[in-house]
């Protein structure tokens, strides 16, 4: 029993709903709040690290709080082992260096979005920490309802457009899931993890692909993976930037948890592999990576281009899990890590970068470069690293995956991650050299309207560009340390491949 | 980290000749700072940091055997030497970048297969298919046939202490990285027919420039022909004459590079016809000059000399390698003799050179640190052509080695009558100075033909070629792909009860295959 994973989801909570009354009090006052809370958050993460480092290193982490003292099977138990752990450091991480964006760049409607934003950052960590399969429903449902309000937050036509799209495609992946929810239930009569996955081969062998199919496709329409990926792009566009951020840096990489976590623990690869869908699942996979790629070849408009971009990845790491094996494991995580990072730092400096041009157009994006100088060049910093050169993070996981592709005898996945690489030289070198091409003043000083409808003046610059520099840092920095991840992603594979000691700890403690 | 770093020290080897390549390597590239002192005008502080990360990651590419370190190291001396060219032109920069990254990811390929091949570390790899592979892989990087189309326009359009790095030393690294894994015993046909055509085609190429930095350029795709070559023979000679002509090519094209820079500042121009009274105008460079390219046409008692026999002496004897030599050490001989002809002989008067020479007529000033480089780079080409087991005896094989001085005296005397006579009867094979060699014009007749095809003459805007080539393939064929897959919304929902029922029926489907 740690109350302290508890408070990683309450604390997120209360400063939601506190936020209005501290409205009441004093506007100005809701900023120290916000910051309040997400330092409180890093607080609780850092000492859990801390007080079980010794654990951590002997590779026997695990931690759990049966809520209201019901014991599973019966309650609700929330559980951290060292996948959790790893997913809530680095979306706690990203969710403390967006929410500092925020406050620079976010102008106008501000406490809602940080109600939104908070409901959001609570959402993911209870659907990373829960350990039973209606409460993730619950948060993954909260989720949805937040992320599409945040999507629709400029109130224009495109983004209500957008937003109510996504809401479509979510609410009926979140229908399929709680089918899937309910079908479990009736059949087993439990929902926790661990006593579902105790006893999901027991079940008839129609009724387990049923199942399995159900929770697929909800989860291949959330992580946007081929047919289902063209609500993506769309809602990535109209967002404004540091919800794009949380929408492509952390959501996607939290579907991705519940789709190992349930893939994994819960329905067990053996089940996939019985009824043969991990090859449909791979091939699906790198052919959704493929077709992200080469859209983004044809997109006019950066922000789609990085959403695009966005389903190459995300495919790419869905095929390299579904290998199944501790070194596609390996490159998976360490590349859902370092996507994670480049993605959020590039929307987060897109959202620099384009605050006085007309729209997010190829066109509108000349000169860009030629004037913020500093911040385009860590701009071009991450792209490099999306690109895969060496001394950066990104260089480092394609690596890794490519290895596991190689390993597995996978050709096609490995001629995918170099396609991906080849094509994303082509789009980026595009907008790099538009961004430093000079505008001549007589044509363009009209077209330089100021249409920045989040904000009247970009008033903490520092702080907006200063996040941008902390991405790339970041990027670098694990770039050349790499190695330091070495202990959390072997924790990761530990827990994901042995799923008896998740069943004997959940169960038995 | 500390893993890392460990890796990083043990993945270094200090046998047979890499130290001394390695050695070699920082020479020149210290010959190079020398002269970019005063030649680099702006962000001087940016040009040494870059070369200091180019020096320190050409270092690790020589010596490292571990294929992670190598392909890193490989990447940093590629990034360095393409951010060095913008101190000429940032459209250098993009194309050179674009080129040596579909280069790297070729070979990035082949070192991925070699692993899963099961050679862990970089060694000698037995399997012919491997090799070929890998050969493609360094033959964008290094310039072998074929893949050398980018070589002349960049090497020649770089700022001249840049252009010395990387004719001196950067496309070396993949021939030393094929001395590491090309067996020593059978060697690779398939390279030494590759070195044989880059001989011939560069060199006739190299005959017919105008432009001293192009005939350069070519030249040293010619010369790495020998290198390719020597390789491709196999056998203990062969290779230490590649590795010989390595570091004679290296000293040569380096001091002949840096040269050519103080050529171009002294006359304004590139064309060599137009250069006059140079010997009185700067002396020592000439006499750089005349040395470089003497090493370059294997005249005895130089550095390209020892390397050229040892290459020669490795072949099978008989009348056809006697004679293909001749032939290609001719070829050499002529093109490296017609620049030297043009410079100092044709045209030029020397009935007031001593009182020139102590007057001093020179319009770019005389820079002690250029001449200290050209010094080095003389005194290069002298030791080795000298003592070619090196001061220290690194290659001791070669102390017992028979250098044949006699008949590379004949040889020489042979190829000064020829050229003289050839030089004396067609005017020194004056040819027209070609207009301005780029890969857009290369891009421009490659687009050409194939709209000569379709009996349709366009004409591009080369400035807008890359932008465009882009909008009109590309572009195109991805839009067109993404209008196919693309539905509307209403029937993009529909995508989910068909995807449900595939997953359905998945056992029916999968067991018809």
């Amino acid at each position: 029993m740690d109350i302290k994973i508890l408070f990683l989801i309450l604390v997120p909570l209360g400063t939601a709903f506190l936020i209005p009354l501290i409205d009441l009090i004093n506007a100005k006052l809701r900023r120290f709040f916000v910051l309040l809370g997400i330092f409180l958050e890093s607080y609780l993460i850092i000492s859990i690290i801390v007080n079980n480092f010794e654990k951590l290193k002997n590779g026997d982490f695990f931690l759990e709080y049966y809520l209201g003292g019901w014991q599973p099977p019966f309650g609700i138990s929330l559980v951290m082992d060292g996948l959790s752990l790893l997913f809530v450091s680095i979306t706690a991480l990203s969710l403390f260096l967006i929410v500092i964006y925020s406050v620079g760049y976010i102008g106008h409607h501000e406490g809602k979005y940080y109600v939104l934003y908070f409901l959001i950052a609570a959402a993911s960590m209870g659907t990373v920490l829960t350990a039973d399969m209606f409460n993730i429903y619950v948060f993954i449902e909260m989720l949805t309802i937040t992320s599409g309000a945040l999507i629709g937050f400029k109130r224009s036509e495109e983004a209500s457009a957008a937003a109510i799209k996504y809401l479509i495609y979510n609410v009926l992946a979140g229908l399929l899931f709680f089918l899937g929810v309910l079908l479990i239930y009736f059949n087993l009569g439990t929902l926790s993890m661990a006593a579902v996955s105790q006893n999901f081969s027991s079940l008839e062998s129609g009724i387990q692909l049923f199942i399995s199919a159900i929770f697929l496709t909800a989860i291949l329409i959330k992580m946007g993976i081929f047919p289902f990926f063209f609500w993506l792009p769309k809602s990535y566009d109209s967002a404004p930037s540091p919800v794009t951020a949380v929408l492509s840096g952390i959501l996607s990489k939290i579907y991705l948890y519940i789709f190992i976590r349930v893939f994994w623990t819960v329905i067990g690869f053996e089940t996939l592999q019985a009824l043969n869908l991990n090859i449909l699942l791979l091939d699906l996979a790198l052919l959704s990576s493929f077709l992200g790629h080469v859209f983004a070849l044809q997109s006019n408009n950066i922000k789609r281009l990085l959403g695009y971009s966005s389903i190459g990845h995300i495919g790419m790491i869905t095929a390299v899990i579904m290998l199944n094996t501790d070194a596609g494991f390996y490159g998976g995580l360490l590349h859902i890590i370092s996507h994670m990072f480049m993605k959020a730092g590039l929307f987060v400096a897109c959202g620099y970068l384009l605050q006085y041009t007309r729209s997010h157009a190829y066109r509108d994006f000349k000169g860009v470069g030629l004037r913020n100088r500093s911040v385009f060049i860590a701009f071009i910093a991450l792209l490099l690293s999306m690109i895969g050169m060496p001394p950066l993070l990104g260089f480092a996981s394609k690596w890794y995956v490519l290895m596991a592709f190689l390993e597995a005898r996978s050709y096609f996945g490995a001629f995918i991650v170099i396609f991906g690489s080849l094509t994303a030289v082509i789009y980026y070198l595009r907008y790099i050299a538009k961004g430093f091409e000079e505008i001549k003043l007589e044509d363009d000083l009209d077209e330089e309207i100021y249409s920045r409808p989040l904000l009247s003046v970009l008033y903490r610059e520092k702080i907006v560009s200063f996040i941008t520099y902390a991405y790339t840092a970041i990027i670098i920095g694990f770039g050349l340390g790499f190695r330091f991840l070495d202990l959390p992603l072997n924790l990761s594979i530990e827990s994901i491949m042995n799923v008896e000691r998740y069943i004997e700890l959940v169960l038995g403690g | 980290m500390a893993v890392i770093w460990q890796q990083f020290m043990a993945s270094f080897q200090f046998d047979s000749y890499f130290p001394l390549l390695a050695e070699v390597g920082v020479i020149l590239t210290l010959m190079t700072a020398l002269a970019a002192w005063n030649y680099i005008k702006e962000n001087k502080f940016w040009y040494y940091a870059l070369t200091l990360v180019y020096l320190f990651s050409t270092l690790v590419v020589i010596l490292t055997n571990d294929w992670f370190f190598f392909l890193f190291a490989w990447e940093l001396v590629t990034l360095a030497t393409t951010f060095m060219l913008s101190w000429s032109d940032w459209k250098l920069v993009r194309q050179y970048f674009v080129i040596q990254f579909s280069g790297s990811s070729i070979l990035l390929f082949g070192a991925l297969a070699a692993n899963a091949f099961g050679y862990s570390q970089i060694g000698v790899i037995d399997s012919v298919p491997l090799q070929f592979i890998l050969i493609m892989g360094i033959g964008m990087k290094s310039g072998l046939f074929l893949f050398h189309f980018w070589l002349p326009p960049i090497h020649s359009e770089a700022p001249a202490p840049v252009s010395a790095v990387l004719s001196g030393w950067v496309v070396k690294l993949g021939y030393i990285f094929l001395l590491k894994i090309i067996p020593m015993e059978s060697g690779n046909t398939f390279l030494f027919l590759l070195g044989l055509a880059m001989i011939v085609y560069a060199g006739i190429q190299a005959l017919r420039s105008a432009d001293l930095k192009i005939m350069l350029a070519y030249s040293t795709v010619s010369q790495l022909g020998f290198i390719a070559l020597a390789i491709g023979t196999g056998g203990k000679y062969a290779f230490y004459g590649a590795v010989l002509h390595i570091i004679a090519h290296g000293f040569a094209k380096t001091t002949l590079f840096i040269s050519s820079g103080i050529w171009q500042k002294e006359y304004g121009t590139r064309i060599i016809y137009d250069f006059k009274d140079a010997l009185s105008r700067r002396p020592i460079t000439s006499a750089a000059t005349i040395l470089g390219f003497s090493s370059l046409g294997a005249v005895i008692f130089t550095a390209g000399y020892n390397s050229k026999y040892l290459i020669k002496s490795a072949q099978n004897p008989g009348l056809l390698t006697t004679a293909v030599f001749f032939l290609l050490g001719l070829l050499s001989f002529l093109y490296a003799a017609r620049v030297v002809y043009w410079l100092f002989i044709k045209d030029q008067d020397y009935s007031n050179f001593i009182p020139d020479l102590k007057q001093g007529y020179n319009h770019y000033h005389i820079y002690s640190l250029d001449l200290l480089a050209l010094l080095t780079g003389i005194l290069g080409i002298i030791v080795v052509g000298f003592w070619p087991e090196m001061p220290g005896g690194m290659l001791a094989a070669l102390v017992q080695k028979d250098f044949h001085i006699l008949s590379g005296m004949r040889d020489t005397f042979i190829f000064l009558g020829i050229s003289a006579y050839l030089f004396h009867n067609n005017g020194g094979f004056k040819v027209a100075a070609r207009g301005n060699i780029s890969l857009e014009n290369y891009l421009q007749l490659f687009l050409n033909f194939f709209y000569g095809l379709s009996r349709k003459s366009v004409k591009f805007d080369t400035e807008k070629i890359f932008e465009t080539f882009f909008y009109n393939a590309v572009f195109n064929a991805s839009k067109k792909l993404h209008d196919f897959v693309y539905q509307d919304f209403t029937l993009q929902l529909l995508w989910i009860p068909i995807f449900l029922t595939v997953l359905l029926l998945w056992q029916q489907i999968y067991s018809y295959f």
